[in-house]
């Protein structure tokens, strides 16, 4: 029998100087960057390029081996926690792509935000994130990875809110930071399930323990030793599938899944430089990455679960980016439907796919959200006094090409990979997803064809979003002109300076297919080889069936069929944007002066399914109303009746005044006239007079006579 | 360092005396001997944990592993045919109250240079705050049961002063309600007392009494006793809360005896006693639906009372939850196990409910105090390892954390006189500093990892749910239920915090301006102290975890073994 303790023995200490400089770089330079002020941009952005050359270093170090680092954290009676650090291909390739994106968006902001009186809180918040992130990535540790979890939704809330003084940011950040922990609810109670049953956070523990529990008459038990003491636990089977779904809502909340995935548009209302970081390619994909490495643990239903909210996720999201007038909105949603793609794939049980498109989604994304950014940017310099324009919607563009043509190259490119055009990253990584979801419907059939056909459609409604972007930002003549009147303005709008365009010409370029060394084959390449899928540990009983014991070929008689068929709703999604977008088109020209759209199809996509609303009404206000509804319970009914009840006290004790005067007090005078009385007659008896008293006598006597008598 | 227990009373009680004795014209020296006797009491007690031997610290049954004893006896009365009762000074430390010790000497600290500008009847004010500080520490050592309901009490007296002279508009009703009703839990506390002294006796004294040979042990003292071969009159009752938790120490047939079933309105003694105990104990913490009197107590209070109510008062409650009525009723506390895990997160949702509600920003603390002390009983009743070493985490680190609120209200009622949340907006861009430290105390409060109170919440919520499959108290939905309180701490924090500190900057009385300025130096000597410890504890819960490791495992098997 396993012996937990023995698992949890520090190991490989002497390698915990590689993490911990990846890990505390990022937090000097949150330390140093908030008091450095003006050079605080200098100092984070050459901490974090020591960090990524560390990172680098270590993909060399450890590239071949998986290394696990322990140590002992504290302890509780009985109970042992480590922290614990997993070093394999995963984690490597994960650190790399969040200090090279950090990177990317340290220098993008040395410029973005130059002019920002706040810079070093900004740089400050940074690192705390890059820490935070790189903690989740590297723990292994459920505990130690909730740890991080938290703190990337703590710089999430800064950073969303860094511009304060702006209600809607404010609103935006707290909303992010609430739904969060919503999810981490889910996450926590996974947590607590996980530890109830194995006595461990640690990872190892387990997943070793769970390759040995079984199964048994609906009842999930374990048995272990701890301590040399035996441990036997038997709870009911569907706490196990309950374990997987709670720490999937811990994703759900993170990665913006249905039903939490609200907070993400509104998060918008951060820097720009900081939604490529946070809100694109790294944070939110953390919850996909929470994924795989809980991957062995989830059981069928859980996984079930899992691809049909990621489905649905993909499916709405796409549809509310159909009709947004704000650029950065339009890239919200779209990534909220991207990450439902990765999130459907962990579901399906493609683990490698889900992970190939994390990646390429993240260079691709972060690099539509940094030329995104140049053009907030360069727009926001042609506002003056007397102009004043919203510089994110895309009513104010269109014609861009000509002024930035770099910024066109390079939004093109990420925009041809987001749709998954044959030759950038995103073909391959969709195109493996799409043929395991493929894959998957074939093998369960039934009702689980609905995801299927969610994904296909996703994929037109994303060509479609995506290229109505490009023909309405960069083609055409500008709209500034005919919305201001003023001829003049158009010829202001520059290119954006070599600081912005650098790193977005370096993520547009990572879009391409052999810039990553990833040729055509979405089966087999470096990176597919890199992350083979691992085999559940679950009991087997409810273990889902693995997509890894599908022959080959049913792979290889259906990828031509899914190619085409992907390529071709791309393509059918770009011509239906060009007829209704192309210069000229009747859409295009009606533009400027639309509103929100009419008809109740146009208003489900602008109002993202109204989802928010529904909130508002059944959770916002419904809180507020029952907390002050327990207010007034407390004022009026508890403490009302602790203040009544004390009242009565004072009313009893003056009653209790009122019978001491009248009946007790009374009781006594009475008594004292009574025996004044008494002695009165008695006294008037005692008159001195020989004849009276004789006469009293002689009576007494005859009294007593009668009383002995009778 | 043979009466270091003592001296902890001593020196604020001295401390108290001098301030008394110096005359009005050295005004000034008031504060400064305040501040030295509790810096003095901090060293003490930092002392005692130095040098407190965490690999034997057990107690809680035994007292060969409590630390710093100190015992003699008191006085003695003979009751003839009721035996003879035997009332001690008896005072140590475990791994419980050392950290209880720790975490009062610490906030009373803080709490005198909280009190700095206090300039009304100085002299008055800081005799009684020595004096309170002299009776928390008191009760914390205390455990002779008499001696710990002695200065239970007595903490009411400087309390009832420090409200109803130096607070707020209605100071009066405050300190009167607030002295009423924590009187009242006292009496019920003082009936079972007096129960428990007449079921229990003293081994060693009597087996001196009854003049058996001082060679025999307890346990044959013990077994004498239960065959009747003392006689009654021989029998030394004591007040001796160790004592207290050995169900063999109970005289056969007395009330609280294990084997007496005689009934009380239907139920058995021990459980009556359990909830009496419970009840005085869930006012003082306080437990809902007892716990009016804490947002008006803590409405009126000047600031440096706040801080002492809601850091060590509150923390009373629970302390003697886990040392009398759990300790000495595992049974009964078992048996009511459901009850209490749902006070529990009663008090966390309704708490945190009613702070959402809040317009007045020390209310919204003081009901935030009421949910996070939920989690404290919700760990208690789990009745598990997990659960009680979370409780006791949750104790010590909301004594920091909700001291750090109160005196970061505190300073705003300072500057202005007004606490309300309406009338503020946008402090973050005249305040930053400020500003930054109550981020940093909301964050911490509403159970962010790399602070204290995560540690602590995290623990008792695995303790609650693995309850069910451990002991069996309480069920495993209760441990999700009151993880909502987590959700909602998170929204009443970020709402006021948005509503006060973000936006343009407005006030709602212009003539507050002027005096809107960030941070004092005495204020830094207060928050960072105080926000350190909070991250230390957060980081490093090994600090605490290894005072009360022993502890907590020597309690969770006497539960176990006597529910």
């Amino acid at each position: 029998m396993i012996d937990v303790l023995d698992i949890l023995e520090p190991k490989n200490t002497h390698l915990l100087l590689w993490v911990l400089s990846l890990l505390g770089i990022p937090l000097i330079s949150f330390l140093l960057s908030f008091f450095a002020g003006n050079q605080a941009p200098g100092i984070a952005t050459l901490l974090i390029f020591i960090n990524l050359l560390i990172a680098t270093t270590m993909c060399f170090e450890f590239w071949s081996s998986e290394t696990i680092i322990k140590g002992e954290w504290f302890a509780t009676a009985g109970r042992q926690f480590t922290y614990a650090f997993y070093i394999d291909k995963l984690t490597l390739m994960m650190s790399m792509v969040v200090n090279f994106i950090g990177l990317m968006v340290h220098l993008f902001s040395v410029e973005y935000m130059r002019k920002d009186p706040c810079i070093s809180r900004y740089f400050a918040y940074l690192g705390l994130f890059l820490f935070s992130m790189l903690l989740i990535v590297l723990s292994h540790d459920l505990l130690f990875l909730f740890v991080g979890w938290e703190l990337v939704g703590l710089t999430s809330y800064l950073l969303i809110g860094f511009w304060w003084k702006k209600r809607k940011a404010t609103t935006a950040a707290n909303k992010a930071f609430i739904m969060n922990r919503v999810g981490d609810l889910g996450f926590l109670t996974g947590l607590m399930i996980l530890f109830a049953q194995f006595q461990s956070f640690d990872l190892e523990v387990i997943k070793s323990l769970m390759i040995f529990s079984e199964i048994e008459q609906g009842q999930w038990v374990t048995s272990y030793l701890y301590a040399g003491v035996e441990i036997f636990k038997s709870v009911d089977g569907r706490w196990l599938s309950a374990a997987g779904i709670a720490l999937f809502c811990g994703a759900v909340g993170k990665s913006a899944q249905f039903p939490l995935q609200v907070w993400l548009p509104d998060a918008m209302e951060g820097p720009t430089p900081v939604s490529a970081l946070i809100h694109a390619a790294t944070m939110v994909a953390a919850g996909v990455y929470m994924l795989a490495r809980i991957f062995v643990l989830l059981d069928a239903q859980a996984l079930e679960v899992v691809a049909i909210v990621g489905a649905v996720t993909a499916f709405m999201a796409a549809i509310a980016a159909l009709s947004q007038f704000d650029i950065k909105k339009v890239l919200a949603y779209s990534t909220i439907s991207q990450l439902g793609y990765m999130v459907m794939a962990m579901g399906v049980g493609a683990y490698t796919a889900s992970l190939f498109h994390l990646f390429t989604h993240a260079f691709f994304k972060a690099g539509l959200f940094l030329t995104a950014g140049i053009i907030i940017h360069q727009l926001h310099h042609v506002e003056s006094n007397k102009v004043s324009f919203d510089p994110q919607d895309m009513r104010v563009m269109g014609g861009l090409r000509k002024h930035m043509p770099y910024t066109f190259a390079a939004f093109l490119f990420c925009a041809m990979a987001l749709v998954g055009l044959p030759g950038f990253t995103g073909f391959l990584s969709k195109d493996a997803i799409l043929l395991n979801v493929a894959v998957w419907a074939d093998l369960k059939g039934g009702g689980f064809y609905i995801p299927e056909v969610l994904a296909f459609m996703t994929v037109v409604f994303t060509s479609f979003y995506t290229f109505r972007m490009v023909f309405l930002v960069f083609f055409g003549e500008n709209r500034l002109t005919r919305i201001l009147g003023d001829g003049q303005i158009t010829s202001q709008i520059k290119e954006g300076t070599r600081m912005l365009l650098i790193p977005a010409c370096l993520l547009a370029i990572l879009s391409i297919s052999w810039a990553l060394g990833l040729g055509f084959d979405a089966q087999d390449n470096w990176l597919v080889r890199a992350l083979p899928t691992p085999i559940y540990l679950v009991p087997i009983s409810y273990a889902a069936q693995s997509l890894v014991d599908v022959p080959d070929d049913v792979f290889k008689y259906l990828h031509p069929l899914v190619v085409s068929i992907s390529v071709a709703l791309a393509l059918v999604g770009i011509i239906i944007a060009y007829f209704a977008f192309k210069p000229g088109a009747k859409m295009e020209r009606r533009f400027t002066e639309r509103r929100e759209p009419v008809g109740a199809l146009g208003q489900i996509s602008f109002y993202h399914w109204y989802q928010d609303a529904l909130y508002q009404k059944l959770f916002v206000q419904l809180i507020i109303w029952k907390s002050k509804g327990f207010d007034w319970i407390d004022r009026h009914m508890i403490d009302a009746f602790v203040v009544r009840f004390g009242q009565l006290q004072v009313i009893i004790a003056h009653i209790i005044k009122w019978l001491d005067r009248q009946v007790v007090d009374g009781l006594v005078h009475g008594l004292t006239l009574l025996v004044g009385s008494v002695g009165k007659i008695g006294r008037s008896m005692q008159t001195g007079n020989i004849q009276s008293q004789v006469m009293l006598s002689f009576l007494f006597l005859i009294l007593l006579i009668l009383i002995f008598a009778f | 360092m043979e009466h270091l227990l003592s001296l902890l009373v001593i020196v604020p009680l001295v401390g108290a005396l001098v301030v008394l004795l110096t005359p009005n014209t050295y005004a000034y020296l008031y504060k400064n001997i305040a501040l030295f006797s509790t810096l003095l009491l901090l060293a003490l007690s930092l002392y005692a944990v130095y040098h407190f031997n965490t690999a034997d610290a057990g107690a809680f049954i035994e007292t060969s592993s409590l630390q710093y004893v100190e015992k003699m006896e008191w006085f003695r009365l003979n009751l003839g045919g009721l035996g003879v009762i035997a009332i001690d000074y008896f005072v140590g430390v475990d791994g419980l109250n050392i950290t209880m010790v720790l975490l009062s000497a610490i906030v009373l600290c803080i709490g005198v240079l909280a009190s700095w500008n206090t300039v009304e009847k100085v002299k008055a004010y800081f005799g009684l705050y020595l004096l309170l500080s002299a009776s928390v520490m008191g009760c914390f050592i205390a455990l002779d049961f008499f001696l710990f309901y002695l200065f239970f009490e007595f903490m009411l007296l400087p309390m009832y002063f420090l409200i109803g002279i130096w607070g707020g508009p209605r100071k009066e009703y405050a300190a009167i309600k607030f002295f009423l009703y924590t009187l009242v839990g006292s009496l019920f506390i003082l009936i079972v007392m007096i129960g428990l002294n007449q079921s229990v006796y003293d081994p060693i004294k009597t087996a001196e009494l009854a003049g058996l040979s001082t060679e025999i042990s307890i346990a044959e003292v013990q077994e004498q006793v239960a065959l009747g071969e003392i006689a009654k009159e021989q029998l030394v009752k004591t007040f001796h809360m160790i004592f207290m938790v050995d169900p063999n120490n109970y005289v056969p047939g007395s009330l609280l005896d294990r084997a007496n079933v005689s009934l009380w309105m239907g139920h058995p003694l021990r459980s009556v006693a359990f909830l009496a105990l419970f009840i005085g104990f869930a006012i003082k913490l306080p437990a809902v639906p007892f716990h009016t009197w804490l947002p008006d107590a803590h409405v009126e209070a000047p600031t440096a009372i706040s801080v002492v109510l809601a850091g060590i008062l509150l923390k009373i409650g629970g302390y003697g939850l886990i040392r009398t009525a759990y300790a000495i009723f595992p049974d009964a506390a078992f048996h009511h196990g459901w009850l209490i895990g749902f006070l529990g997160i009663l008090a966390i949702l309704y708490g945190a409910m009613n702070a959402l509600a809040q317009k007045d920003l020390k209310r919204l603390i003081a009901y935030s105090s009421v949910s996070h002390m939920g989690f404290v009983l919700l760990g208690l009743a789990s009745m598990t390892t997990e659960g009680v070493s979370g409780a006791i985490y949750q104790m010590f680190s909301h004594g920091l954390i909700a001291s750090l609120l109160f005196l970061l209200a505190g300073v705003l009622y300072d500057r202005t006189g007004n606490r309300y949340i309406e009338n503020y907006s946008g402090l973050a861009g005249i305040m930053p500093v400020f500003s930054i430290f109550v981020g940093v105390a909301f964050f911490a409060s509403l159970g962010l990892p790399g602070f204290s109170g995560f540690i602590a919440e995290l623990f008792v919520l695995i303790g609650a749910f693995s309850s069910a499959s451990e002991i069996g108290a309480i069920p495993s939905w209760m441990a999700i239920v009151g993880a909502l309180g987590l959700v909602l701490a998170a929204a009443y924090y970020l709402w006021t915090f948005q509503r006060m500190f973000m936006g343009a900057f407005w006030v709602k009385e212009k003539k507050w301006l002027p005096s809107l300025k960030d941070l004092t130096i005495r204020e830094y000597l207060m928050f960072v102290p105080l926000i350190v410890l909070i991250v230390v504890f957060g980081i490093f819960p090994n600090l605490l975890f290894q005072l009360i490791n022993h502890s907590v495992d020597v309690f969770v098997n006497h539960l176990t073994l006597w529910k």
